[in-house]
């Protein structure tokens, strides 16, 4: 019973680190995707690759939130799989009902 | 001075000989006439001709780069419908998601940051050392994946690249565990649109050492693709095979073929076999060098494979668990992205990805060599190529794609490209529209169905099955016209 405690525990603190990686993820792509703009505005070489790379990184970061999304998905549905007594019999049902 | 005498004796030297050409091709018979290469060329074709020549000289088949210049996907005919009011467009301060995750079921999906990846192009039996790299580098940098092509795992490119797909091919270079273990999705190689199932052979004189090592061949022996994947002569083979390797690897397994009109039976095996993804690859695919007959008169259109696997995935009721990648004569971001529209979750790019990768650097070649000798293994020039330059081309190529991509999702008011479907397109071909089931724009959608009851004659034939003995007297009657020919035929 403690272990089956400790792991929604553990899914817990999983789920709630997630989900600030995904606004995290969320935030930085956004202001690389500023840079992006505001990089473009000028007519050189050098800045434009900069551009570019920061555009690369705002869809990556996007891609981030987005893995973490499907992530915390994931950890929800185990989470009620433990709650529904699917995971850990018994055990999981009576953590949640005592 | 001196210059104006020179400038004025070419321009009279010119005017003479273009006058006496001139009035040689008005007086001479034809037969005599040198003008008769045109009419000539133009009836055999510029491409025809030379290839004709080639053979003639060669008495082997043609080995032709990138492709079949024909294309049969009429990507033209298909159109994106921006909206205003009734939907709005996006707001421009949205991102648009533009990442894919790739075998949902295995136990390591590959998630790509855009729809786009490198295609299966094999280090040696295609392209260098350096252009698998810079290949693999500019995947990376956009946060996408490239593909080993029919190869042994090469060292440096899977240092270089996040994302690896290897092939499980025909040659068997890829198919021991040491190392498909090290990749990041495995794509069971079964044919490609430039070439369908055909074996192919990689002549030990253009087998270098690198060559040799990666691929675990001897020296003076050659590298040889068979038709059929080595233990898969039965569908249950390819069952177990794929089962196999999904418990082994954990990684997503897949199936490329090239695109055939009997892409259901195939893709029926492929659902059986439970595989996370399945590449198509149409028939106007690329290659590095492949007989023109393969790559012109094989195969089905990457935009008709793409449309059917997809209804087909859809019927199955696997849509959402079966990814359908599609590759083939995909050049253009609008391309890509009606070929996304019409059912496929990502796509691969070959041809156009090396364009971009030698862009700037094809001085070096042209005009005495191809730029492709910059680019493929035994081309002359592959030792002058800059990985860091070719690298940042192809990303900010693939960027700039992604982007216009993005456009057209907003003008559509959509927030991820893998959103955007058939209901975003409409077509000017009715045709293209019945084959599709992309309306047709030339009518509202309210009257699409009247106007297909109002026009059924001319596409009834083709809907109906056609009885054999009609079939032997008339294949494409319609309906009116087999009613009036009804008396001729008793």
């Amino acid at each position: 019973m403690e272990n089956i405690q400790e792991l929604k525990n553990t899914l817990s603190y999983i789920h709630s680190e997630i989900n600030r990686i995904e606004t995290m993820a969320g935030t930085l792509s956004t202001i690389e995707r500023e840079h992006y703009k505001k990089l473009t505005n000028f007519d050189h070489t050098e800045l434009v690759d900069i551009a570019v790379e920061e555009q690369n990184a705002a869809r990556q970061l996007g891609t981030m939130k987005h893995m973490c999304l499907a992530i915390a998905q994931k950890i929800d549905g185990i989470n009620s799989a433990i709650d529904r007594g699917e995971i850990g019999g018994d055990e999981g049902r009576a953590t949640e009902t005592h | 001075m001196l210059l104006r005498l020179i400038e004025n004796f070419i321009r009279s030297a010119v005017n003479e000989t273009v006058d006496k050409a001139i009035t040689r091709a008005i007086r001479d018979q034809y037969t005599e006439n040198l003008f008769e290469m045109v009419p000539a060329t133009n009836k055999v074709g510029v491409t025809n001709l030379l290839e004709i020549a080639m053979r003639a000289n060669q008495g082997t088949p043609v080995s032709r780069p990138l492709g079949s210049p024909i294309h049969l996907s009429p990507w033209e005919k298909i159109l994106f419908n921006p909206v205003h009011l009734f939907r709005f467009p996006t707001p421009e301060n949205v991102g648009i998601r533009t990442s894919i995750t790739i075998g949902h079921r295995a136990k390591k999906p590959m998630t790509v940051s855009i729809p786009i990846m490198i295609a299966a192009m094999s280090f040696g039996g295609a392209l260098s050392k350096s252009t698998k790299i810079a290949l693999a580098k500019a995947a990376t940098a956009v946060g996408t994946a490239t593909n080993t092509g029919e190869a042994g795992l090469l060292e440096e490119e899977r240092d270089a690249a996040s994302l690896l797909i290897g092939q499980y091919n025909r040659g068997g270079w890829m198919n021991t565990p040491d190392k498909y273990k090290r990749l990041d999705a495995i794509e069971i190689q079964l044919g490609q649109g430039a070439q369908g199932s055909t074996p192919q052979r990689t002549t030990a004189k253009n087998i270098g050492e690198d060559f040799r090592e990666v691929f675990g061949l001897r020296e003076g022996e050659d590298a040889l693709i068979h038709s059929r994947l080595p233990g898969v002569n039965t569908k249950e083979d390819f069952i177990q095979l794929v089962k196999r390797l999904r418990e082994e690897t954990g990684v997503p397994i897949g199936l490329k073929i090239a695109a055939t009109h009997h892409l259901e039976k195939e893709l029926q095996i492929a659902v059986e076999a439970e595989v996370d993804f399945v590449t198509l690859d149409g028939a106007e695919g690329g290659t590095h060098g492949g007989a023109p007959t393969l790559q012109d008169d094989v195969g089905l259109p990457t935009l008709f494979a793409i449309t059917r696997a997809a209804e087909f995935f859809a019927r199955k009721g696997v849509i959402r668990d079966i990814n359908l990648l599609a590759t083939g004569g995909l050049v253009t971001p609008g391309q890509m992205l009606k070929a996304i529209a019409l059912g496929a979750d990502g796509v691969y790019i070959g041809t156009a990805a090396i364009m971009a990768l030698v862009s700037e650097q094809m001085v070096k070649a042209v005009p005495f060599e191809p730029p492709t000798s910059l680019v493929v293994y035994t081309g002359k020039m592959t030792d002058q190529l800059n990985i860091e330059q070719a690298a940042k081309n192809l990303a900010r190529y693939l960027n700039a794609c992604v982007q216009e991509m993005e456009l057209v999702a907003i003008t559509l008011g959509k927030t991820s490209l893998i959103d955007i479907t058939k209901s975003d397109l409409s077509t000017i071909d009715p045709f293209l529209s019945k084959a599709t089931g992309i309306q047709l724009g030339y009518v509202s959608p309210e009257n699409q169905n009247r106007f297909f009851e109002e026009t059924k004659s001319l596409f009834r034939t083709f809907e109906a099955p056609i009885k054999e003995e009609e079939n032997e007297v008339r294949p494409f009657l319609s309906e009116s016209n087999k009613e009036q020919d009804r008396p001729h035929l008793h």
